[in-house]
């Protein structure tokens, strides 16, 4: 017994003499590693940026992702001071924003239309805070500002370059004349994006036709694998899934059978290099930064705030060299005309 | 008084093992451990909000680990806790917000009540009567009612009946009738709390002080000498099911109607397994069930703290939590090493 007393203590010790000294060492680095700094500097370095991620976490290919590299962006190139939390559970949301709030935070990001419960519990007792909550729709508070994505336009884009592509002939599409999206649950986000992606695929190619099916969840990959082979079975050659996690499986069918798929909200194309032919993008990483960069402006807008096309908010990713310039110059020039007026894009899905 | 001592005295012993190892696998991934044991401690108990936080996180758990602490007392592996949680939220949710005018005293007793009952039914008609008429084992049964449970609620609330009006899937706010109110501004610690006290005193009387709880133990212990013996087997093997799934119910209700005011897809609780180890770790004790629900809380509290000062990853943080729940959970591997200490003692003294 008392041998284990000895041995236990002396691991201790030698536990916090360690520890002590990697903090020592830890900290002569962050100063040494901190250019003098001038007066604008030296306030931006004292804004901070807080940011509260949903249960999927920052590494989630999506949302959470992108918002993390929007205030990376913001700490490299306007040298705020950034810090986050990824919440574990629902019931995390409020203590998680009141944390931020009540060590003074300027702006609190919160991600995802799930925390707008907690953004306006937690923004009535912080007025003196800044709240950005991305997708949600709160407009009744001066210190909230809620990021709203045209994401028909995007999806119009996307469905341009699909409309163009099903005349084109090579190894990966048939001649059916047949496209696919697939929808995770049947709610605006979604919706905008399909209908986007109908009237596209129409404006340039009337003949083609668009199946549209929902997998009802936006985590189960096989779901979504599984109504994609049932929309290739049916002869489309490309399928666009924007279902979350549930679009993997999506990309996974396409990948498999041979033919081509559009990737949803980030680039997704590095999940299947040669079948992903672009994807529709929802920038997160932007509505982040310039909210930030708003706020240190003293331009902080409440209510809310519109991401499209014309402020380079929502948009499409390069495309592969399959697509060819041809395609991608008839898309930019679609971009063109959405950007000044002369095509409005409805979030209406055509049944 | 010797067995007491030995009790604490063990999960003591056991963290302290946990804390050395997470300081050495911290200081290989460079972080300062004392930083981030100091910060998982403030952020658990260092402030009152804290403190607070950390007790509204033990309820549900506190109630659900009760719940299935009965069913292991009666020999029954109760381990869809997490479906009867979802029923007892379901009908709680439910009866918050369709019923107007009621006063709170009514309202709130209402809620629970009907939440136990649902709950209770779901745990104790189909596993119990399966088991105890039968011999359908409760694990199966139980996992499979569980699973009913939560997509049950994923139909109600995406384009459901419960579904609020709007895009986003989830149900109505309750109303304010129903209600438990907070104890602590900015905190989501209501009056909850002493529900699940009483619970947990109800449950140690029942258990230890009746002769219903030292039935359903006695059943727990040997099922044939309690039927040699007179007791009605069947009789105890639905109580017991159907009491684990009342307090489950009851912790879903206390959730909806204290912290969150409404349900929410796209989750599992988690709270029905969580509640699981925490029975096993309170060695089925109702009032240990406190003490470590209260563990699990203030890891799960001051975790999301040390991610956000002490700059731990939350995923190093959750290896952090789970290597103490680990060694004190397997206490037995603390006694192994105690023995082969004695064991080598002997043999010094022997030489």
């Amino acid at each position: 017994m008392k041998r284990l007393r000895v041995v236990l203590s002396l691991v201790l010790a030698f536990v916090l003499t360690l520890s002590l000294l990697s903090g020592c060492t830890s900290k002569t680095k962050q100063q040494s590693s901190q250019p003098n700094s001038t007066g604008q500097a030296s306030k931006n370095k004292n804004f901070k940026v807080g940011l509260v991620t949903d249960v999927g976490g920052i590494n989630d290919h999506s949302f959470n992702q992108l918002a993390y590299q929007g205030i990376e962006k913001a700490k490299n190139e306007l040298g705020v001071t950034v810090n986050f939390i990824q919440s574990k559970q629902q019931t995390d949301y409020v203590t998680n924003l009141t944390q931020f709030a009540q060590q003074k935070y300027n702006l609190v990001i919160a991600v995802g239309y799930l925390m707008k419960d907690a953004v306006e519990q937690v923004s009535k007792e912080f007025p003196d805070t800044k709240f950005l909550i991305i997708d949600s729709d709160i407009t009744d508070r001066p210190n909230v500002a809620s990021a709203t994505f045209k994401t028909e336009q995007c999806g119009y884009l996307v469905g341009v370059m699909a409309g163009l592509m099903e005349k084109e002939k090579n190894a990966k599409l048939n001649d059916q004349n047949v496209v696919g999206v697939i929808g995770g649950m049947q709610i605006p986000p979604v919706d905008s994006y399909i209908a986007g992606f109908q009237q596209g695929v129409k404006a340039v190619n009337p003949d083609t036709k668009v199946l549209v099916s929902y997998t009802g969840n936006f985590n189960d990959p096989a779901s979504g694998k599984q109504m994609a082979l049932t929309q290739i079975s049916q002869g489309a050659d490309i399928v666009f899934g924007v279902a979350g996690q549930a679009g993997d499986g999506v990309i996974n069918a396409a990948k498999e059978k041979n033919i081509y798929a559009i990737g949803v909200d980030a680039d997704q194309n590095y999940m299947a290099p040669d079948t992903v032919m672009t994807s529709a993008l929802k920038k997160v990483d932007t509505a982040t930064f310039d909210t930030i960069k708003s706020v240190l402006d003293n331009n902080f807008k409440s209510g809310l705030v519109y991401f499209d096309l014309a402020n380079d908010g929502v948009g499409y990713a390069k495309p592969i060299k399959d697509v060819p310039q041809s395609i991608v110059d008839k898309v930019d020039e679609y971009a063109k005309q959405i950007k000044d007026g002369t095509i409005k894009v409805s979030d209406q899905v055509q049944k | 008084m010797n067995k007491i001592l030995k009790s604490i005295y063990m999960p003591i012993l056991a963290v302290i093992i946990a804390i050395i190892i997470g300081s050495i696998i911290m200081l290989v991934t460079g972080f300062n451990p004392l930083a981030a044991y100091a910060s998982l401690f403030i952020g658990a108990f260092g402030t009152l909000p804290n403190i607070a936080n950390t007790l509204a996180n033990a309820v549900p758990l506190i109630i659900t680990g009760l719940g299935v602490a009965i069913a292991f007392n009666a020999g029954l592996f109760n381990i869809g806790a997490e479906g009867q949680y979802w029923i007892g939220a379901i009908v709680a949710t439910w009866i918050g917000y369709s019923f107007k005018g009621l006063p709170w005293y009514i309202h709130i007793p209402f809620a629970l009540i009907g939440a136990m009952v649902a709950a209770g039914l779901w745990g104790g008609i189909v596993p119990g009567f399966a088991k105890a008429y039968t011999g359908a084992h409760e694990v199966i049964t139980t996992m499979m009612m569980s699973y009913v449970a939560i997509y049950f609620s994923h139909y109600l609330l995406e384009f459901g009946p419960m579904m609020e009006k709007g895009s986003v899937p989830q149900s109505p706010l309750i109303k304010d009738s129903a209600i438990i109110p907070t104890i602590l501004r900015n905190t989501q610690l209501s009056y909850g709390i002493f529900i699940a006290i009483a619970a947990a005193l109800f449950v140690y009387w029942l258990m230890y002080k009746t002769v219903w709880g030292y039935e359903m133990r006695a059943v727990g212990f040997n099922q044939r000498a309690s039927k040699y013996a007179g007791m009605n087997v069947p009789l105890n093997i639905v109580l017991s099911l159907s009491l684990s799934g009342i307090f489950a119910g009851l912790a879903g209700a206390v959730q909806i109607l204290g912290v969150q005011h409404r349900l929410y897809d796209s989750f599992t609780s988690g709270y029905g397994y969580t509640a699981i180890v925490v029975a096993l770790l309170a060695k089925n004790n109702p009032i240990g069930v406190v003490f470590s629900a209260l563990l699990f809380a203030a890891l799960g509290t001051g975790s999301q703290y040390m991610q956000l000062n002490a700059q731990v990853p939350g995923q190093l943080a959750d290896v952090i939590t789970g290597l103490i729940i680990f060694f004190v959970a397997a206490d037995k591997i603390i006694e192994v090493l105690k023995s082969m200490f004695k064991k080598q003692k002997k043999e010094e003294l022997a030489s």
